[in-house]
């Protein structure tokens, strides 16, 4: 009797979940996008931001599905990020967009996530693998540091090799650089120095490092230290070598203030003061990501996790997980229309 | 040396007993007892999680939608702040939206709509044209309640309106530039090349109305540039009519500084990052302001306060500054300029 009444109860359930799998899944018509940044001051983050409205509007009338943006702005603060996360899964976003603002530190985010079943995709400031390895519908998008160096470093090269002397500005066999970093506990910082300097040491460009500092991505701190740089070594120093354009842009400040013309500064983002300074001829080049792409695999990626589709193969990941933006050189000729850009 | 463990018989436990340990109930009824405890406890769990013991009161969640008349969000930074202040407080859903071009009264109108049929509880609307969002509330077509921003008609359906005095805002920055020109010194009032807002029609027909009361020339162009670079004759003074025409006039003095050679002084209105810059920098002379923070904030909640009370609520005519410079360090402007959520 007893039996008979578990078979009969076991078929029941086995019925209603029949019943239950074979409803038809509605296709959404809407897509809600939770977008955390670090920091809405940054420049390069700025130009992001507009490229990712402009392709989910792109997206919204091309598709006809309605796509909503909740962007916030971490100001910095990972407490906030991590509220802001908390407000986008209960106020139902489909998928996540998170500009982290500690790296270290994205795991109460993909916690979070993983429980309400909210797909992510982390951009621009990686997250640690361990993080990353956590779950299969974790994304990032952002750039090769190594690839971007690499690039920098050869702009110098390529110019060095054509006129020395219009790098090494004094003519003593010796280019005297200084260099701006960003944040310590970004990913790219590091890397960018490593092989920014390392491009410049294997293409034989006699370089002599005065000077560094951490300007931690920011203008008016990398204005403050070439100011203090400039005062300390006067008419010597020929390069500056710094990790972003608004940095770079910092030192062209200070220099301008000293009356200092002939100090090649190179820079890394393309932002578009960036390119506005290197259409001027303060800057002498920068690598820049290719953003409508950057912003359309964000988009493309963001929209396909949140409504369940395959995801596009326009942007190719490398293990599942990580897209990487392609980049090019722009130096000061090309930005006046003679052009040299490569990948 | 340890005893191998021994089962105790009842016997035993008799046994036990009757060798002076006290006499409890027997084991049977120790085990309902925990049984009996155990179904209390998860009674009392269900009740707990199921709300019929303690209920929490719920909060509704309004959905919102802000609908501007403008392609980008440029000039609505510190507006946003306001609203995400206000929706974090009063629990609102709100969804900020921008047209794909800007001022196109057709697709905000497609938009009104849409967010009508998706079940938008209220919307706070800066109209790209006003006489036709007034129109669609008198008709009926858009039945959602409805908060205005910046614009000063009221009609059936309009549940409040966060109002701006543009007009009064021009008439303002007239008077100050006239305060600081000689009378002979002619003004330029620089537009949008695109599409003139209704905002920025306000603006610039209330400066000329107090230049040509002040006895000062005027007039009217769209290409800064253009107009300098054939300029033959005394200094100028330039109001931009919108934040857009104020940035980008900026951006031409500084990159032309032969330009600014016959520029008196640039004016305008409107509290974007880059402006506040500009006028920190000395490029741009004095800005007309309002406390945009508090136009974002109020028009949530006055879309929320319709919801929840029913009923039209008068319009509020938010007040507006001139600022300079200097005033930039001062407490108060900086509050409304640089608002902290």
């Amino acid at each position: 009797m007893r039996g008979k009444k578990l078979l009969l109860l076991v078929g029941l359930t086995l019925i209603l979940t029949a019943c239950q799998g074979s409803q038809k899944e509605e296709p959404k018509t809407s897509i809600r996008i939770g977008i955390s940044l670090y920091r809405g001051d940054d420049t390069f983050i700025n130009n992001i931001r507009s490229v990712v409205e402009e392709k989910a509007k792109e997206y919204e009338r091309e598709s006809g599905i309605k796509v909503t943006l909740d962007i916030q702005d971490a100001k910095g603060s990972q407490n906030t990020q991590n509220s802001q996360v908390e407000r986008f899964i209960a106020l139902g976003c489909d998928v996540l967009c998170i500009n982290p603002v500690d790296r270290m530190d994205a795991s109460l985010i993909i916690d979070r996530a993983m429980t309400a079943g909210v797909p992510v995709v982390f951009f621009n400031r990686q997250p640690v693998e361990e993080d990353m390895n956590r779950w299969d519908r974790l994304y990032y998008i952002g750039v090769d540091a190594r690839e971007t160096a690499v690039l920098q470093g050869r702009m110098v090269v390529d110019l060095y090799r054509k006129q020395p002397d219009a790098v090494d500005r004094n003519g003593d066999g010796v280019v005297s650089y200084v260099l701006l970093e960003g944040e310590s506990s970004h990913q790219d910082s590091l890397i960018r120095t490593e092989w920014s300097i390392q491009t410049l040491k294997d293409g034989g460009v006699p370089i002599e490092k005065i000077t560094g500092g951490i300007a931690n991505w920011e203008r008016s701190q990398a204005s403050a230290l070439m100011e203090q740089w400039l005062l300390a070594c006067p008419d010597i120093i020929e390069l500056v070598v710094s990790n972003n354009d608004d940095m770079a842009l910092g030192a062209i400040d200070a220099l301008e203030r000293a009356g200092i013309a002939d100090v090649n500064v190179i820079g890394i983002d393309g932002t578009t003061p960036g390119m506005e300074a290197l259409k001027s001829g303060k800057l002498l080049g920068t690598v820049s990501a290719n953003k409508e792409l950057y912003g359309s695999a964000i988009v493309g990626l963001a929209v396909s996790c949140g409504l369940g589709e395959e995801l596009p193969e326009e942007y190719p990941l490398e293990e599942g997980t990580y897209y990487w933006t392609p980049q090019e050189i722009l130096v000061r000729d090309s930005a006046q229309g003679e052009g040299i850009e490569e990948n | 040396m340890t005893q191998p463990h021994e089962t105790i018989s009842s016997s035993g436990l008799e046994e036990q007993n009757k060798g002076g340990l006290r006499k409890g109930p027997g084991i049977g009824y120790v085990r309902a007892g925990i049984f009996l405890y155990m179904v209390c406890l998860v009674v009392l769990f269900l009740m707990c999680s199921t709300d019929l013991i303690i209920r929490e009161t719920e909060k509704e969640i309004y959905q919102v939608a802000v609908i501007i008349e403008d392609a980008r969000d440029d000039n609505y930074g510190n507006f946003r702040k306001g609203m995400d202040q206000a929706a974090i407080e009063i629990n609102a859903d709100v969804r900020f939206i921008t047209l794909y071009e800007k001022l196109d009264e057709g697709q905000q109108m497609e938009m009104i709509l849409r967010e009508q049929q998706d079940g938008t509880d209220a919307l706070i609307v800066a109209p790209a044209d006003e006489t036709q969002v007034i129109a669609a509330l008198a008709s009926r077509q858009v039945t959602t309640p409805m908060v205005l921003l910046g614009s000063e008609l009221t009609g059936e359906g309009v549940e409040g309106a966060v109002v701006i005095d543009y007009r009064e805002m021009g008439i303002m920055a007239a008077r100050q530039i006239m305060e600081h020109t000689p009378a002979d010194c002619p003004v330029m009032i620089l537009g949008d090349r695109e599409k003139r807002s209704a905002v920025s029609q306000r603006f610039a027909e209330g400066a000329a109305e107090a230049f040509e009361d002040g006895g000062y020339r005027y007039r009217r162009a769209e290409d800064m540039e253009e107009s300098l670079k054939g300029w033959e004759g005394p200094e100028a003074v330039i109001l931009a009519e919108n934040p857009q025409s104020l940035t980008e006039a900026a951006r031409l003095l500084t990159d032309n500084p032969f330009l600014g050679e016959c520029v008196k002084g640039l004016y305008g209105r409107g509290t974007t990052i880059q402006i506040l810059n500009d006028l920190d920098r000395g490029i741009i002379t004095g800005v007309c302001a309002a406390d945009d923070f508090g136009v974002g904030y109020l028009s949530v909640y006055m879309a929320v306060r319709a919801l929840e009370e029913s009923g039209s609520q008068q319009p509020v005519t938010m007040e507006s500054w001139y600022i300079e410079k200097e005033d930039l360090r001062d407490p108060v402007f900086e509050a409304m300029l640089y608002p902290i959520e």
